[in-house]
């Protein structure tokens, strides 16, 4: 009994550190939804970021140089997003998966130098002050600080959207941008400025993938996070607050893929690491068998979806 | 269904035009950023991918993938959806195909062919109908599904062929045994051009002529112009989702089990060379005008042939064919909007 228990707490953290990267992504990609604006390209975002940040993170020795270089970089692909969709009035879903084709043949071209490469990860919690708490010390050992950011960053992003002025105007530009215009507000600078935090996040959660969790790079080393993050946003009814435990059991599927062989099951290693991407579309159709996610949806954003 | 902005919009040549012009500018400006002569480098891409005939055969041969792949991007795009599961799709088409080759290897070819071909189209219509019956019924936006469920139809490929499909013959290799020669796509003697090409060819046409005339081909106007419209006169909108993506899903599996019968001769990671997306962009690229796709897949297909020579002769590497559609298709996206924008 006690077995199990510390199984299911060594997998709770240990889903928190894969579900880190996602986290970021998934956060940003709600506060652009809720301005009115999908973006696909978060993957390309993602993609930029974790190449970008593991070549500075590389050259540098200073992970920290990584996370702002991939941060940019995720800003760099997310304005050629708001480029073709609020200058050039593109179809907000084509564009993204275009910034995604670019993305991905860019970080294949220039990451080929990263191959094999080494980088030093985030500061680790353990050895600091956590350690020594009682039940969770051990747990939160495992952690580097990427995690706790990604949740204090969750918790700045509920705040900005629901109590500064600034938020409450991404939230009536989601809703309706005639009436954010009517009311002295720019939608069009709520929503840019939206996409260019989300790409930001987007990168910096690439950063995090290539630095810190895995600490290698590899083409495609995203596998989908992004295009994932657009799906949980939904599952997450546009609520932040909501992203947390949405990405969580996205970490917990990776983990269970991972660790379920080491533990005696035997199945196909490529079957299970399919298990995450299953359990994000079985969570999709509950959620809409469940709930009418319509009625969740920013009402601008209605229009991309019909 | 060309996605441009509402109002005065200008005449589609000229629009086509600059689009090619600015297209060439960010090509060449991509070829001196990576340390090539532009004009160089974009003669030796035309000459490559139709300078003899073993070129041409070869640009034919990525065409027909690409071919299919558009084809199963446009025909639910015809009903206003945004399906990007060919990839996927391509490879549940190659699993249902394959299992049927590996389940009666014997038969003879006048039965062993058209079973597989059909065992491809079903599994591809799979792969493509679920998401198509999740958008009519539940409302689940098709483009998220589709996307995840390709990583899905990929790892499947995979678990096949490096567990219990593997041929302990191919030690530790991980394909399947050698397709029979009963299985054999007919082939254009001397060239190694196979039926792939003249079935996607032949669902082009087809798919030209379904659609543009017909109570059916209005219906589907109708439903993608405006679904409650459309429903206030009966129409069924679930039903034609899960009909047309089940459709093109079908024409992605044949492109599936076309690679991996006559390309490749069995079923092995690798399949596709991203012919899913190359055949979205094209799609898109043609606002979902079959007789468009026809040829322009053919263009696409000389440049991915093409880019195979420029990796082998300048050592350009493979990904600058990717980011050279990438380069079209932000292109494609942003000059027409920006014109039309000045325009009105």
């Amino acid at each position: 009994m006690t077995e199990l228990a510390i199984v299911f707490f060594v997998w709770g953290f240990a889903s928190l550190a894969n579900a880190t990267p996602l986290i970021l992504v998934t956060l940003g990609e709600t506060l652009g939804q809720r301005t009115g604006i999908i973006n696909l390209g978060c993957e390309g975002g993602m993609l930029g970021g974790a190449c970008a940040g593991f070549g500075a993170a590389m050259a540098t020795g200073n992970p920290w140089l990584g996370m702002i270089a991939g941060a940019a970089t995720g800003i760099l692909f997310a304005a050629l997003h708001a480029a073709l969709v609020l200058g050039a009035r593109a179809n907000q879903l084509a564009s993204g998966i275009a910034v995604w084709m670019l993305a991905l043949g860019l970080t294949s071209y220039i990451g080929r130098a990263f191959v094999g490469g080494r980088v030093e990860a985030l500061p680790s919690l353990a050895g600091t002050w956590v350690s020594s708490l009682p039940l969770v010390g051990r747990g939160l050992e495992q952690l580097s600080v990427a995690a706790p950011i990604a949740i204090l960053l969750v918790l700045l992003a509920v705040w900005w959207l629901e109590r500064t002025r600034t938020g409450l105007s991404w939230r009536v530009a989601g809703e309706s941008a005639l009436i954010a215009s009517e009311n002295g507000m720019s939608p069009t600078r709520a929503r840019l400025s939206a996409v260019l935090v989300g790409g930001c996040l987007a990168g910096l959660g690439g950063a995090v993938l290539s630095v810190d969790y895995t600490q290698t790079w590899a083409n495609e080393i995203t596998k989908g996070r992004g295009l994932i993050a657009v799906g949980l946003v939904i599952v997450a009814r546009w609520n932040p607050r909501l992203v947390l435990p949405v990405c969580l059991l996205f970490g917990l599927a990776e983990t269970a893929a991972v660790r379920l062989p080491a533990m005696g099951v035997e199945m196909s290693s490529y079957l299970l690491s399919g298990l995450p991407y299953a359990v994000v579309l079985a969570a999709l159709v509950a959620n809409h068998l469940a709930f009418a996610p319509a009625a969740a949806m920013p009402a601008d954003l209605k229009k991309v979806f019909d | 269904m060309t996605p441009t902005s509402s109002g005065r919009t200008l005449p589609f040549a000229a629009i086509a035009l600059a689009t090619a012009a600015v297209f060439l500018l960010a090509a060449a400006t991509f070829f001196i950023a990576i340390g090539q002569a532009p004009l160089r480098a974009m003669i030796d891409l035309v000459l490559f991918a139709t300078g003899d005939a073993f070129s041409r055969v070869e640009s034919l041969l990525k065409a027909a993938p690409i071919l299919l792949c558009a084809i199963a991007a446009a025909i639910p795009g015809r009903l206003g959806l945004i399906s990007v599961g060919a990839e996927g799709q391509l490879h549940l088409g190659a699993i249902f195909g394959t299992a049927l080759v590996l389940a009666m290897p014997q038969a003879p070819a006048i039965i062993l062919l058209p079973a597989t071909l059909l065992a491809a189209a079903v599994g591809g219509a799979l792969w493509g109908g679920v998401p198509g019956w999740l958008r009519g019924r539940l409302s689940v936006n098709e483009t998220i599904t589709t996307l995840v469920m390709n990583y899905l139809g990929i790892l499947m490929v995979n678990g096949l062929v490096f567990g219990p499909w593997r041929d302990p013959a191919n030690l530790g290799w991980p394909a399947t045994a050698s397709f029979p020669d009963a299985a054999r796509l007919p082939v254009l003697p001397g060239t190694g051009l196979h039926l792939g090409l003249f079935l996607g060819v032949l669902l082009a046409l087809g798919c030209a002529f379904a659609f543009s005339r017909g109570i059916r081909a209005e219906r589907v106007r109708v439903l993608a112009m405006n679904r409650k419209v459309g429903e206030t006169y009966g129409l069924n909108f679930p039903r034609f989702a899960v009909i047309l993506m089940a459709t093109g899903g079908a024409a992605a599996g044949l492109a599936g089990i076309c690679e991996a019968i006559a390309v490749q001769g069995r079923l092995q990671p690798g399949l596709s060379l991203g012919y899913g997306l190359t055949g979205f962009l094209v799609a898109w690229l043609c606002g979902h005008r079959f007789l468009l796709i026809l040829p322009v897949s053919i263009l696409v297909g000389g440049l991915l042939a093409a880019g195979d020579s420029l990796q082998l002769f300048h050592k350009i590497p493979a990904s600058s064919a990717t980011i050279l559609q990438g380069l079209l298709f932000v292109t494609v996206l942003a000059v027409p909007g920006v014109l039309n924008r000045r325009a009105s």
